[in-house]
C-alpha cells in the first residue's frame, strides 16, 4: 500500500514536471522508463500476494501506465526504449539456453519431441479449422478468394501455435521450481522455438507459391530456409565456445560480459541472416554444456543476478505495448482461438504423454505451462504483415490481441500447473524473484 | 558486416585488451585503470577510426545521462552522517577550504586565460571558465583506494586524502550543478521562465524529494536484486527528470544516493546494489566521452587544455597547502600532501560531458570538454603513484579504518 502511494505521488510529480522540462537526449524515455520500472516493481510485488506470478503485475503495470490507458510511458518513449526490449529478450534466450543439459536431453529429448509433436500438429489444425468455421466473422479472411483463404489460415494458424520461452524462463526464475512439470515444460517450450520458425517458414514458402504477394518479393529457396535453422545452431554454438573460452580463462565481469555476449550474439545473428532467438539459446546451451560445471555455474549465478530488472523492463514494455482498445474489441473472435488453442494444446499433451508414458503429472499439467505467447509470436507476425500489406494489419491485430491474451492467462495456467504438481512449496511467497533456480534438469 | 556487430566486437576486444593490460601494469606499477577507455572512446570515434558515429553516440545519450545520474548517486552514497559526525571537523574544514580555493583560482584565471585566447568579453568566458574550475575540483579517490588495500594500516595523510576527495566531488557538483541553474535556457512554454534560484530550488527538489520517496519506497528491503531494480528505477527517475528539466543529473542523484545511503538497517546492501552497474555504466561513460570528442583543429584547443592542466596542478596544490596552513595541519599533512589531489576520474567527465550535452546558451562546451580529457589522460593513470609519493613520506600513525584520526598535535589541543 505504501508502495502504492509513492507511486500516486510520483504519477502525479512526473505530470507536474511534464510541462516544465523539453525532449532531448533521451531525457522523456528516461524519465517514463524509470517510473515503469518502479511501476512495475510495485504491481509485481501485488499480484504475488494475489497468488499470481510477478510478470503478470508487471505486463499489468504496462498496459495501465502504457500509452493506451494513463499515458504515463508514450509511444514515442516505448520506441526509443526498444533496445532494451531487443536486449532483455536477447538475454532471456540466453538464459533459456543455459537451463538446458545435453545428458538430460538425450534422455528425454525424444519423449519431449513426441509431446510437442502431438500438441503442435493438434494445435494447427484445430486453429485452422476455427478460422474456417468463423470466416465470416474474421475481416482478413472475408471475401478472400480461396488460394488466398488458405495462405492466410496457413499463416495464421503457424504464428498462433508458437509458445514463450521468455515466460516459461521468467516464471521458472520467479518460482525456483524444478520439478518434473517445469523441466518438461521448459523443453516442450525450447524446442517448439525451433519447430515454430521451421513450421512458420514452410508455411510461408507454401503461402507465397499459392498467394503470391503484390509487388516483387523473391520466394525464399530451401538453402535460406536451412541457413536460418542451420546457421542459428552454428553461429550459437561459435559464440557458446568463445563464452567457454572466456569462462575458462578470464572469467572477471560476468555480468557485463553476459551483457555484451548476447548483444555480440544478436548482432552476430543479424549480420549471418540467421535466428536470433534460436542462436542465443543454442550459445547459451553450448556454453553451458561445454564449460566446466564450477564455471557454467558462475556463469548462471551473473545471468540471475541481471534476470529480476530484465524480466522487469521486458514484460513492462511487453505490457505498454498491449494496446486494451484493440484488444477488447477482438475479445469475441480472440476468445474462441484462444480456447480451441488452449484445448489443443491440453489434448496433444495428453496423447503426447500417453504414447511416450510420461508421468501423471506431466500429462496433467505441462500444458498448462504451453499456453503463454509472446516474443517469437510477435517477431513472426511482424514478417506476415510486411508480406500481405492489405490483409497483414487485420492479422496483425487479431494475432496481437490473442498473444496478449495468452501473455497474461499463461503465466497464471502455469503457476497454477507448478502450484497443483507440487513444484512450489508456498505459492505466494514474497522472495520468488530473488529466490535462484539451479540449472533445469530434464530428467 | 553490421555495424553494430563491428562495433560490439571491436569494443568487446579493446575491453579485454584494456582490462587485462591496466590490470597487469596496475599490479606491478600503480597504474589506475579508466583513462584507457577514454582512448579508446576516441579511437573509436567519429574523429578517428568512425565506428562509432555520431547517429550511434545520439541513439546512446540516455545512457549517457543515466552514466552521469549513477556517478552522481554513487558520490552520495558515500557521505554516511554517522561516519562523517565521527570524524574530525579540522579534516573537513581543510578539505573544503582547499576544494573552494582551488575552485575559485581555476576559475578566476581560467575567465580571464579563455577571454584572451579566444579574444572574447570577460562576461562570456565567466561560464566556462566555472565549468572548469569544478572540472579541476574533483580529485580521483581511485588512487588513495588502491593504495588503501595495500596498506594494513591508514593514517592521517590517507584519511585526509579520502575526506578531501569526497568534499572536492561534492562542491564541485553543487558548483557546477548551480551554473547550469545560472545559466539555464528557459522552457518553450510556461507563463514565465523560472529564474535561477527556482531551478537551484528544483534541482535539489529532485533529488530531496525523490531521496525521500524512495527512501520509504525500499523500506527495509534487503534482497539485492529487489533493491537493484527499486535503485535502478529511482536513479533512472530522478537522472532523466533532471535531464528533462536540462539542470544537472549530479545534484539530485547525489542528494538521492546520499540520503539512501544513509537508511539504518540495508544501507551496506544500497550500496551494494549501486555499485554492482557502477564500473560497467563507468566504463560506458568513458567509451562515450572519448567517442564524443571533437575538438576541432588542434590550434583551437591545445593552448586553453594545457593551461587548465598547470592551472589545475598549481591550484590544487597551491589550495592544499594554504588549507593545512590556514588550519595548522602543516606538521601532519606536510606542504605537498596536495600532489595526492592531482589525479582525476569519472566525475569530471561526467561533468564535462554534462556541460557539452546542455551547455545550451554557453560558450565554449568542446574547449571545456577537451580540457577535462587532456586532463584526466595525462593525469587518472597516475593517481596512485600521486598519493603514494605523499603517504610514503610520512609516517603512519596506527589506526584501525573506523577509528577517528588524530592528525595533529594542533587538533589535540583544539580538542582540549
Amino acid at each position: 500500500m505504501r508502495r502504492l502511494v509513492i507511486l500516486a505521488l510520483l504519477y502525479l510529480g512526473v505530470q507536474l514536471m511534464l510541462p516544465l522540462g523539453e525532449q532531448g537526449h533521451g531525457s522523456e524515455a528516461l524519465v517514463t522508463f524509470g517510473f515503469l520500472i518502479l511501476a512495475a516493481y510495485t504491481v509485481g510485488e501485488l499480484t504475488v500476494r494475489l497468488g499470481l506470478p510477478k510478470i503478470v503485475g508487471y505486463l499489468f503495470a504496462g498496459m495501465a501506465f502504457g500509452p493506451s490507458a494513463l499515458s504515463a510511458v508514450t509511444a514515442t518513449a516505448i520506441g526509443r526504449l526498444a533496445p532494451v526490449s531487443e536486449l532483455a529478450i536477447a538475454l532471456i534466450a540466453f538464459m533459456a539456453g543455459a537451463e538446458l543439459r545435453w545428458s538430460d536431453l538425450r534422455v528425454s529429448g525424444s519423449k519431449l519431441v513426441r509431446m510437442l509433436g502431438c500438441e503442435l500438429l493438434l494445435s494447427l489444425l484445430g486453429i485452422a479449422g476455427l478460422l474456417v468455421a468463423l470466416r465470416h466473422w474474421i475481416p482478413f479472411l472475408v471475401d478472400v478468394p480461396g488460394a488466398k483463404f488458405a495462405a492466410f489460415v496457413l499463416l495464421f494458424s503457424s504464428i498462433a501455435i508458437a509458445h514463450s520461452p521468455s515466460v516459461t524462463v521468467a516464471l521458472l526464475a520467479e518460482t525456483g521450481a524444478r520439478g518434473t512439470v517445469a523441466k518438461s515444460t521448459l523443453g516442450i517450450v525450447l524446442l517448439s522455438d525451433v519447430a515454430v520458425v521451421l513450421l512458420f517458414t514452410m508455411s510461408q514458402t507454401l503461402a507465397r507459391a499459392i498467394a503470391p504477394p503484390a509487388g516483387v518479393v523473391a520466394l525464399p529457396s530451401p538453402a535460406v530456409v536451412v541457413w536460418e535453422i542451420a546457421g542459428s545452431l552454428l553461429v550459437g554454438g561459435a559464440v557458446g565456445l568463445i563464452v567457454t573460452l572466456y569462462l575458462r580463462f578470464v572469467q572477471r565481469e560476468l555480468m557485463l560480459f553476459t551483457i555484451l555476449v548476447t548483444l555480440f550474439g544478436a548482432s552476430l545473428a543479424q549480420a549471418t541472416h540467421v535466428e536470433v532467438l534460436l542462436t542465443l539459446m543454442t550459445a547459451g546451451f553450448v556454453a553451458e554444456n561445454v564449460s566446466h560445471s564450477e564455471r557454467s555455474e558462475a556463469m548462471r549465478t551473473a545471468l540471475e543476478r541481471s534476470a529480476a530488472p530484465v524480466f522487469v523492463v521486458f514484460f513492462a514494455l511487453a505490457g505498454a505495448q498491449i494496446d486494451i482498445r484493440e484488444v477488447v474489441s477482438m475479445l469475441p473472435i480472440v476468445l474462441p482461438i484462444g480456447i480451441v488453442r488452449a484445448l489443443a494444446i491440453w489434448l496433444g499433451i495428453r496423447i503426447g504423454a500417453r504414447w511416450t508414458r510420461a508421468e501423471v503429472v506431466e500429462r496433467r499439467y505441462v500444458w498448462m505451462g504451453l499456453v503463454s505467447q509472446a516474443g517469437v509470436a510477435i517477431g513472426l507476425v511482424t514478417l506476415v504483415s510486411s508480406l500481405y500489406p492489405e490483409a497483414g494489419a487485420s492479422m496483425r491485430t487479431l494475432l496481437l490481441s490473442l498473444i496478449a491474451v495468452n501473455q497474461i492467462a499463461g503465466p497464471v495456467l502455469f503457476r497454477r500447473a507448478l502450484v497443483r504438481s507440487g513444484e512450489i512449496d508456498n505459492p505466494v511467497a514474497p522472495d520468488a524473484v530473488s529466490r535462484p533456480a539451479p540449472a533445469m534438469s530434464l530428467q | 558486416m553490421a555495424g553494430p556487430f563491428v562495433l560490439i566486437v571491436i569494443v568487446a576486444g579493446a575491453y579485454l585488451a584494456a582490462h587485462w593490460a591496466f590490470e597487469w601494469l596496475g599490479t606491478r606499477y600503480l597504474i589506475v585503470s579508466g583513462a584507457e577507455y577514454l582512448v579508446l572512446g576516441i579511437l573509436l570515434g567519429p574523429r578517428v577510426s568512425g565506428v562509432l558515429q555520431v547517429s550511434v553516440l545520439d541513439g546512446f545519450a540516455p545512457l549517457m545521462v543515466l552514466a552521469i545520474g549513477w556517478i552522481g548517486a554513487s558520490v552520495g552514497s558515500t557521505f554516511y552522517v554517522p561516519q562523517v559526525v565521527r570524524s574530525y571537523g579540522a579534516a573537513y574544514r581543510v578539505a573544503f577550504v582547499e576544494a573552494l580555493l582551488a575552485l575559485a583560482a581555476t576559475a578566476t584565471f581560467l575567465t580571464g586565460a579563455l577571454a584572451w585566447i579566444y579574444q572574447l568579453p570577460l562576461a562570456d568566458t565567466v561560464a566556462p571558465a566555472v565549468a572548469l574550475g569544478a572540472i579541476a575540483t574533483v580529485s580521483s579517490p581511485a588512487g588513495v583506494a588502491m593504495l588503501r588495500r595495500r596498506l594494513v594500516r591508514r593514517g592521517v595523510v590517507v584519511r585526509q586524502i579520502e575526506v578531501t576527495t569526497a568534499i572536492d566531488a561534492f562542491v564541485a557538483i553543487i558548483a557546477f550543478s548551480l551554473l547550469l541553474c545560472i545559466e539555464h535556457s528557459a522552457p518553450a512554454t510556461g507563463p514565465r521562465a523560472p529564474t535561477p534560484t527556482e531551478w537551484a530550488v528544483i534541482s535539489v527538489a529532485i533529488g530531496c524529494v525523490g531521496g525521500s520517496l524512495f527512501h520509504l519506497f525500499v523500506g527495509n528491503e534487503r534482497d539485492i536484486d529487489r533493491l537493484f531494480i527499486s535503485i535502478a528505477g529511482a536513479v533512472i527517475l530522478v537522472s532523466g527528470a533532471a535531464a528533462y528539466l536540462r539542470v544537472s543529473p549530479l545534484l539530485p542523484a547525489m542528494l538521492l544516493g546520499a540520503m539512501l545511503g544513509n537508511t539504518r538497517r540495508n544501507r551496506s546492501e544500497i550500496r551494494q546494489a549501486l555499485s554492482r552497474v557502477q564500473r560497467p555504466l563507468y566504463f560506458v561513460l568513458l567509451v562515450f566521452a572519448g567517442a564524443a570528442w571533437d575538438p576541432g583543429t588542434i590550434a583551437w584547443w591545445i593552448l586553453p587544455a594545457l593551461v587548465f592542466v598547470v592551472v589545475r596542478a598549481v591550484a590544487k596544490l597551491g589550495a592544499a597547502r594554504l588549507a593545512a596552513l590556514f588550519n595548522g595541519l602543516t606538521d601532519s599533512l606536510g606542504r605537498r600532501w596536495g600532489r595526492a589531489l592531482l589525479g582525476q576520474g569519472g566525475l569530471a567527465i561526467a561533468i564535462a560531458l554534462n556541460y557539452q550535452l546542455f551547455h545550451g546558451t554557453m560558450l565554449l562546451p568542446d574547449v571545456v570538454f577537451t580540457a577535462a580529457i587532456v586532463s584526466v589522460v595525462l593525469t587518472d593513470l597516475s593517481s596512485a603513484r600521486f598519493v603514494q609519493s605523499v603517504v610514503g613520506r610520512y609516517t603512519q600513525p596506527v589506526l584501525d579504518a573506523e577509528t577517528p584520526v588524530e592528525p595533529s598535535s594542533a587538533l589535540q589541543a583544539e580538542r582540549k
